[in-house]
C-alpha cells in the first residue's frame, strides 16, 4: 500500500515533527524571559534531531545550555528552578535515559503541589523520545506512558504530528500549572505533516483522527499513523469504515469519546507504542467496563510490543512490533472475524515506510 | 553586648524549636500526631545559627528533620501544630505532615523524605537567581548520609561547573538511621568538595549557636558573590531516628556521646535563660496547640484538589 492513500488534513502548510518541536521551542524562548531548555545536546550541532538547533546561538547559553550526565540532577535543578519561577524544558535524547530522574519525577515533582497543599508548583516539560528500528535494541526502545501516567501529578502526553505539537507545546508551556512528561517518537521527527493555525483546538485531550463507524482504534504517538494507513487500506479493499481516535494525552484522555465510539461501533482495537501488560490498552478496557461491560459487541484486539524488552536484530524486531500487516488485520478481524479473507498489505515493517513517508500527516 | 542580644534572640529561637518539639513528645501517646516525627531535637543549634545567618529572601530546601529550619526560618507555629495534626489549618492543610514542611513565604521551599533529594532543587533555585542577576542564594540542608547519594554528587559538579550561588549545608549527626559512617562513607567530605573545586569548612562546635551563625554569614558572603560552598556542621540527634523516643538502649549507639554533648548545650547548660524564657515561649505552643485542636480535619472536598 501506499502511504499517500492517507487522505490529507485541511491544512495551511507543511511542518516536520521536528520542525514543529524546533518552533514551538523558539516560541516559548522568545515569549517568556523565564523558559530555558537544558539536556544532554541541546546546544550541539544536532540540535536534539533538529528540535533545538540554532537556539544556543540565538538565546545564548543561560537560556539554552547543555548539561553534564546527571539525569536525576538535571530534573532536580528544573524542579528547584521551577519552585522560584522559571519554566525548565528538560531533554532525553531516549526515554530510557529518563528512568535515572525517576526520583525526582515521582517522589518530587509529582508530588510538589498536593504534598504541599497547593503552597508548590513546579510546572515544567520533560521532552523525552522513544527510540525505534535500526537496532535501537532493550534500552533505547522503551515507551513509559503507562509508568509515568500511573502516578498522579503528572501529565503524560504524546504528540503523534506536527499539528499535536503546535497545539499542545504553547498550552502546555503557558498556562499548565504542573509538570508535564511528552513522549516523542523519533520515527516522527523527520516527517512532513500538514498543519493548520491551532486556535480553536482543547489540546491536552483525546480527539477524533479519522471519523468512522464500524470500529473504533484507540492508538497512541506513531501507532496512530499506522492506524490511519490501516484504515484508509480497510476502506479501500473492504469498504470498512474505521474511526480512529488519537490518545494524545496519556494521563487526561478524553474517555467520553472513547466510550461514545465504542458504543457506536462496539468493537476496539487498541494500538499503543509500548508493552500491553499494565499499559494503555489494560487502561482502555478498564474504562470502558467500569462504564458499561456491554459497550463491546465481542473481544477487542490489542496491539502493543512483544512481551519481552526489544531485540536488536532486525528479523526479531521486525516481529517484536505491531507492523502495518497486523494493524490492518487487527481491523479485518475485528469486523469480518478472523476469516475475512481479505489480503494483507505486502509491507511488513513500519519502518521501511517512513522512510520514504512525507505526510499528510 | 550586641553579640548578647543575638545570643538571646538565637537561644529564644533554640528553645522554641527544642519546647515544642517536646511538646509533640507528650502529645504524641495521645495519637492526635499521626505522623512519623523526625525530631531535631540536640540538632536546634544549626538550623537557628544557619537560618540567622541568612538574609530572609535566601531559600532553604529542607529535609524531613526540619521542624527545626521551619521555626528558625520563621514559619508559623499555628500553622505548623495543626499541620502535625493533619487539620485544614496546617501550613499544607494536612496534606503534608511533619515531614514535608514548608513555608515559601518565609523561603522554606519544602523538605523531603527522600534522601538528598531537594539538594539539586537548591541549585537549580540558584542557578534562577545567577541568571536573573539576583543577590538571593539558595541552602540545601541534609546529612552526612545524604552525601553517600548520587545526586549529591551530580549537584556539587554542576553547581561548581555553573558558579551558581548554592551553600551546601551538611548537619553531620554521624548517622544514617542507624548506621555509622565507617560503614558508609569511603571518602572525607572536605577532600570529595575540594575535588570540584568547592570550598569547605567543617565546624565541630556544633552546639555554638553564634559560631555557626559566624560560619554561614561568611560561607554566605562566599557563596553571594558566585562561589558555592559546603559547610559542615557537626551536631547530634539526641533521640531515635524516627518517633519520640530514645534508642540507646538497642545498642547500635551508646549514650556516652550524647551525654558529652548535653554538657555543651546551652538550652540545657543555661538553665536560667532556659526558665527566663521558658514561659513566654510555652504560652506560644499552647495557643499553637489550641489553634490545631480547634482546626476542622480535610475530608473529600479536599482530597482531590491540587493535584495536578
Amino acid at each position: 500500500m501506499s502511504i499517500a492513500a492517507v487522505k490529507p488534513v485541511q491544512g495551511t502548510r507543511v511542518l516536520s515533527y521536528a520542525g514543529a518541536l524546533l518552533e514551538t521551542m523558539d516560541a516559548a524562548l522568545a515569549d517568556h524571559a523565564n523558559t530555558f531548555i537544558m539536556g544532554q545536546g541541546v546546544d550541539d550541532f544536532k540540535g536534539i534531531f533538529g528540535s533545538t538547533t540554532g537556539l544556543a546561538e540565538k538565546y545564548g547559553a543561560q537560556r539554552v545550555f547543555d548539561v553534564p550526565l546527571m539525569e536525576e540532577g538535571m530534573t532536580g535543578v528544573a524542579i528547584g528552578a521551577s519552585l522560584v519561577g522559571d519554566y525548565p524544558i528538560t531533554t532525553h535524547i531516549r526515554a530510557d535515559f529518563s528512568f535515572l530522574a525517576m526520583n525526582q519525577i515521582i517522589n518530587l515533582a509529582a508530588k510538589y503541589r498536593y504534598m504541599f497543599g497547593g503552597l508548590m508548583r513546579c510546572p515544567m516539560l520533560i521532552r523525552i523520545v522513544v527510540g525505534r528500528s535500526w537496532g535501537q535494541g532493550a534500552q533505547h526502545s522503551q515507551s513509559p506512558q503507562a509508568t509515568f501516567a500511573h502516578y498522579p501529578g503528572l501529565t503524560v502526553v504524546m504528540p503523534s504530528s506536527s499539528q499535536a505539537i503546535l497545539d499542545m507545546y504553547p498550552a502546555i508551556i503557558n498556562r499548565h500549572p504542573g509538570p508535564v512528561i511528552s513522549i516523542e517518537h523519533r520515527l516522527l521527527y523527520n516527517l512532513d505533516f500538514t498543519v493548520s493555525p491551532s486556535e480553536h483546538r482543547v489540546p491536552l485531550t483525546s480527539y477524533v483522527a479519522r471519523k468512522g463507524s464500524d470500529v473504533t482504534v484507540v492508538a497512541t504517538s506513531v501507532m496512530v499513523l499506522e492506524a490511519l494507513r490501516a484504515a484508509q487500506y480497510v476502506e479501500d479493499k473492504a469498504g470498512i469504515s474505521a474511526e480512529i481516535i488519537d490518545l494524545n494525552s496519556i494521563s487526561h484522555p478524553d474517555w467520553d469519546l472513547v466510550a461514545a465510539s465504542v458504543a457506536k461501533t462496539g468493537r476496539l482495537v487498541v494500538a499503543d507504542t509500548s508493552w500491553l501488560e499494565y499499559g494503555v490498552a489494560a487502561e482502555v478496557c478498564r474504562q470502558l467496563v467500569v462504564r458499561d461491560p456491554g459497550l463491546l459487541r465481542q473481544p477487542p484486539t490489542m496491539l502493543g510490543m512483544a512481551p519481552a524488552p526489544c531485540p536488536t536484530a532486525k528479523s526479531l524486531e521486525d516481529i517484536y512490533y505491531p507492523s502495518q500487516h497486523e494493524t490492518v488485520d487487527a481491523i479485518l478481524t475485528q469486523v469480518k472475524g478472523d476469516k475475512h479473507g481479505i489480503a494483507l498489505p505486502v509491507e511488513r515493517s513500519m519502518t521501511e515506510g517512513y522512510k520514504r513517508f512525507r505526510g499528510p500527516f | 553586648m550586641k553579640d548578647e542580644a543575638i545570643y538571646r534572640r538565637l537561644f529564644r529561637t533554640a528553645l522554641l524549636i527544642r519546647l515544642v518539639e517536646e511538646r509533640i513528645i507528650e502529645l504524641y501517646p495521645s495519637d492526635k500526631i499521626q505522623s512519623p516525627v523526625h525530631l531535631s531535637i540536640g540538632q536546634e543549634a544549626v538550623a537557628v545559627g544557619v537560618c540567622d545567618g541568612l538574609k530572609p529572601d535566601d531559600l532553604v530546601f529542607a529535609t524531613y528533620r526540619s521542624h527545626g529550619f521551619y521555626i528558625a526560618k520563621g514559619g508559623s507555629l499555628d500553622a505548623m501544630f495543626a499541620e502535625l495534626y493533619g487539620r485544614k489549618g496546617g501550613v499544607s492543610g494536612g496534606k503534608a505532615g511533619s515531614m514535608h514542611l514548608a513555608a515559601p513565604e518565609v523561603g522554606l521551599m519544602g523538605s523531603s523524605a527522600v534522601v538528598a533529594s531537594t539538594i539539586p532543587h537548591a541549585v537549580g533555585a540558584a542557578l534562577s537567581f545567577k541568571r536573573r542577576g539576583l543577590s538571593q542564594i539558595a541552602v540545601a540542608v541534609f546529612g552526612d548520609g545524604a552525601t553517600e547519594e548520587g545526586v549529591y554528587h551530580e549537584s556539587l559538579n554542576f553547581a561548581a561547573l555553573m558558579k551558581v550561588p548554592v551553600l551546601f549545608l551538611c548537619e553531620d549527626n554521624g548517622l544514617a538511621v542507624h548506621s555509622h559512617r565507617p560503614v558508609r562513607q569511603s571518602y572525607r567530605l572536605p577532600e570529595h568538595a575540594k575535588s570540584f573545586g568547592i570550598a569547605t569548612r567543617r565546624l565541630e562546635e556544633g552546639w555554638d549557636m553564634l559560631a555557626i551563625r559566624q560560619a554561614t554569614l561568611e560561607a554566605a558572603a562566599k557563596v553571594r558573590a558566585g562561589e558555592p560552598f559546603v559547610l559542615e556542621i557537626v551536631t547530634s540527634r539526641y533521640k531515635e531516628h524516627v518517633g519520640v523516643g530514645e534508642d540507646f538502649h538497642f545498642n547500635y549507639r551508646t549514650a556516652d556521646g550524647v551525654d558529652a554533648w548535653k554538657r555543651r548545650d546551652p538550652l540545657i547548660v543555661d538553665q536560667k535563660l532556659v526558665e527566663a524564657l521558658r514561659p513566654d515561649i510555652e504560652r506560644e505552643i499552647e495557643a499553637a496547640v489550641a489553634f490545631a485542636e480547634a482546626s476542622p480535619a480535610p475530608g473529600r472536598a479536599e482530597l482531590l484538589t491540587d493535584v495536578i
